[in-house]
């Protein structure tokens, strides 16, 4: 029945789509279902070439992040000592956007797919360390007891409680990463490669090939949302009662004190002045392009090298923000929105799921197409990429309203919209917060990406033009700045929430 | 294996300025099973959790035998059952049961015995979701078991089992710690257990915990539940009684 049902969709959306098509021909900007069957068909071989390119970076670079991200978890549940340095430094790399690394990663590893493997696996290390860390942590006190009992300690709990107790948080994690291992490696192919999926689309993008660009995006979707759905089928069979989680950073460190916090945040500021000084001299890389912290330094202490530069972030941010908040408000808005509709909340609730796997990068040519290489497009994509993600994590924080609070307020017969006002809403804040954290770099992501495709302004095309004419001082420069903003966005959003927590969910803060 | 005593001295512990365990000072005979009853929150678990090792006491000194309870705890002389079965949802029976001599380092043999003893023939090969909560807590009694421990703690840990499983326990558990030399200490809520498992019970105060009575229980050879009828056993149940009583 459901089966039929779907099809009948499809069969459906494909129809209006073509009729669409024939209402506007030759439009620059849409492709019906058979002008894409068509180019698809013309073009297989090549196609395929490039699919088979980008799927196997994407696989390497999924292995490669997911290793490092289970190598980290353990770290830090072994080593708890070692947490705030850990969560600290991938919180940072996370933070850096792909399309900042990519120019750097291809000087840095030359032609070759060493970008994209590399943007793959920076792609999906933080989520699955995010839920490992969560899932390694939360098992019964009873059963760390008794392995205490048994005189056994970290290694042995890690060993044979933890790792099995994680799987389900593990798989939610590898899920995620999926698709968004493809988004890596296709970002790794806009920023200088010679195959693949993501050189053909920007090609095609450049040469305003319509058709190309509509059948590219959807290869590119359908590939990723595959590896979406093979993960869910390996979780399905191993662990069928999957959690709920809300990808949040690991707690921070809140119970110190504010000079204690600052030395901290210098610490680890200088261990990172450390490791890339350190790595670049160990690894003895050229200094024309291989900058060191004191290269930046003195390039930017130039009054029209800063200029440009905040320029740039200017242009870039003007984008950026608008297109953030109005994704969150826009998730969390249709969240409450549906909850007073529940039926359809829960008919919507598993396209929302999916759709917040699809790496909205892939399908970004298609809205600078529909809205514009202005603004309205760039917030389009940024707002999109935000938006279901937001949506998703909302509606499971509004369903976790405890239910006895909901029973209270049915027994005194108020309205649904006094029930989501005073009792939802307020269940739904610590979601709602967390995933405002984890789009601070997916909007920077997202804008940088469009400046980069389309529309020719902002901090994103500086790094393009840089990285073509070898100004790779002002290069590293875009990639420090990028990561400062994401990093200082990113401290404000927590700092609200903390604020705003302690007064609804003070729980969550324990 | 020879049994050791359970020596405390002036232990004391608090949980946020809250004083949980005053000054407890006893000494637990070797192979022999005690009981620490008390009102609800009066720290006879917190006592359990420092003995075992679990949490470290803010003054004094306890002892199993010369060791340290750590020291105890990794040569796999120690085993504790808890008020929740904690069993490993992933594994079954059998193995949950064997993992109580895996943890301890020790063969893992007679499982099969003890699925018999505690009653749950014919689901050795089914996982905790399939059993009710009597049962989960019937293996993880079996996993306390296994590894034949020189100190078995109990805390509360027949409060899920129904009343005619845990008659038959409490009359075929007793000898089988006593064939093994263990030394026990029960945390029990009932009366009536208490002085049926146990060589003595030490009837303690509200928060902070003290010792406001410690009555031995001299009732000799096999005791079965028809024993719980006879005068004496009354007598005992009573005494207890009126020093709880007292407490409360």
């Amino acid at each position: 029945m459901t089966v039929t049902r779907s099809l009948l969709g499809v069969v459906a959306t494909i129809l209006v789509w073509e009729a669409i098509a024939r209402i506007q021909p030759n439009s620059v900007f849409f492709s019906g279902p058979s002008d894409v069957a068509n180019y698809i068909i013309g073009h297989s071989g090549l196609l395929f070439r490039a699919a088979v390119e980008t799927t196997g970076n994407a696989v390497i670079g999924f292995l490669w992040g997911n290793f490092v991200a289970f190598a980290l978890a353990c770290l830090v549940i072994l080593i708890p000592r070692s947490e705030w340095v850990v969560s600290a430094l991938a919180l940072l790399v996370f933070c850096i956007p792909l399309i900042a690394s990519g120019p750097i990663l291809r000087v840095l590893f030359g032609p070759g797919s060493g970008p994209q493997i590399t943007l793959a696996a920076l792609a999906v290390y933080y989520t699955t360390f995010l839920s490992l860390v969560v899932g390694l942590r939360a098992i019964s006190q009873n059963w760390t007891d008794l392995m205490t009992i048994y005189g056994r300690g970290r290694l042995s709990t890690l060993l044979i409680v933890r790792l099995r107790a994680s799987l389900p948080y593990l798989f939610v994690g590898l899920q995620i990463a999926a698709p968004a291992a493809f988004l890596g490696a296709m970002i790794g192919e806009f920023t200088g490669a010679e195959k693949g999926l993501g050189v053909l689309t920007l090609r095609a993008m450049r040469g305003l090939q319509t058709d190309a660009t509509w059948a590219l995006a959807l290869i590119s979707a359908s590939l990723a949302m595959l590896g979406y759905a093979c993960v869910g089928l390996i979780k399905e069979k191993l662990t069928p009662h999957a959690p709920t989680i809300l990808v949040s950073t690991p707690r921070g460190r809140s119970d110190h004190s504010f000079p204690a916090q600052v030395i901290g945040v210098a610490a680890i500021a200088a261990l990172v002045f450390f490791l890339w000084q350190g790595s670049m001299d160990a690894f003895n890389l050229n200094p024309f392009f291989a900058k060191r912290p004191g290269d930046i330094w003195q390039f930017l202490s130039h009054p029209a090298n800063m200029n440009t530069l905040l320029n740039a972030l200017g242009a870039t941010l003007a984008y950026a923000i608008p297109g953030y908040l109005a994704g969150l408000a826009l998730g969390a808005g249709l969240a409450v929105v549906l909850m007073l509709w529940p039926p359809v909340a829960r008919a919507i609730m598993p396209t929302a799921i999916t759709l917040r796997a699809v790496p909205i990068i892939t399908t970004a040519p298609l809205l600078v197409l529909a809205f514009g290489r202005g603004f309205t497009g760039t917030v389009a994509i940024v707002a999109v990429m935000i938006f279901f993600p937001t949506l998703v994590a909302c509606l499971q924080g509004l369903r976790q309203t405890p239910t006895q609070i909901v029973d209270l307020f049915e027994s005194y017969g108020v309205t649904r919209f006094k029930l989501l006002r005073s009792a939802q809403i307020p269940a739904m804040l610590p979601a709602l917060f967390a995933s405002a954290r984890m789009a601070v770099p997916a909007a920077l992501l997202a804008v940088t990406t469009a400046e980069w495709l389309a529309t020719g302004r902002g901090i994103g095309v500086l790094m393009a033009l840089t990285a073509s004419t070898s100004d790779y001082n002002m290069l590293w420069s875009c990639v420090v700045l990028l990561c400062l903003v994401a990093v200082g966005a990113f401290a404000m959003v927590a700092w609200c929430e903390k604020r705003v927590l302690r007064i609804y969910a003070s729980e969550q803060l324990a | 294996m020879t049994a050791a005593d359970i020596s405390c001295e002036n232990v004391r512990k608090s949980f946020d300025r809250t004083d949980a365990v005053a000054e407890f000072s006893t000494v637990f005979q070797a192979g022999r099973t005690t009981a620490l009853v008390g009102p609800s929150g009066c720290g006879k678990s917190t006592i359990l959790r420092m003995i075992a090792g679990l949490d470290a006491p803010d003054a004094g000194l306890i002892r199993l035998g010369p060791e340290t309870p750590k020291q105890v705890a990794r040569r796999g002389g120690l085993s504790m059952a808890f008020q929740d079965p904690s069993l490993l949802p992933w594994r079954t029976v059998r193995s949950n049961i064997a993992l109580g001599a895996e943890l301890a380092r020790k063969p893992a043999g007679g499982v099969d015995d003890l699925i018999h003893l505690v009653g749950l023939d014919g689901f050795a090969d089914h996982r905790p979701a399939e059993l009710s909560g009597g049962m989960r807590q019937r293996a993880a009694i079996a996993r306390s078991l296994i590894s034949e421990p020189e100190f078995l703690l109990l805390d509360e840990p027949f409060g899920a089992v129904d009343a005619i499983t845990r008659r038959r326990l409490n009359q075929d558990l007793p000898p089988l710690w006593r064939r093994r030399k263990t030394t026990t200490i029960l945390v029990t809520h009932s009366v009536e257990e208490a002085v049926l498992l146990s060589d003595r019970v030490i009837v303690l105060s509200p928060r902070p915990a003290r010792i406001l009575s410690d009555i031995q229980i001299d009732i000799e050879g096999l005791r079965t539940a028809a024993e719980t009828n006879s005068a004496k056993f009354q007598a005992l149940k009573s005494k207890v009684l009126a020093a709880l009583e007292e407490a409360a």
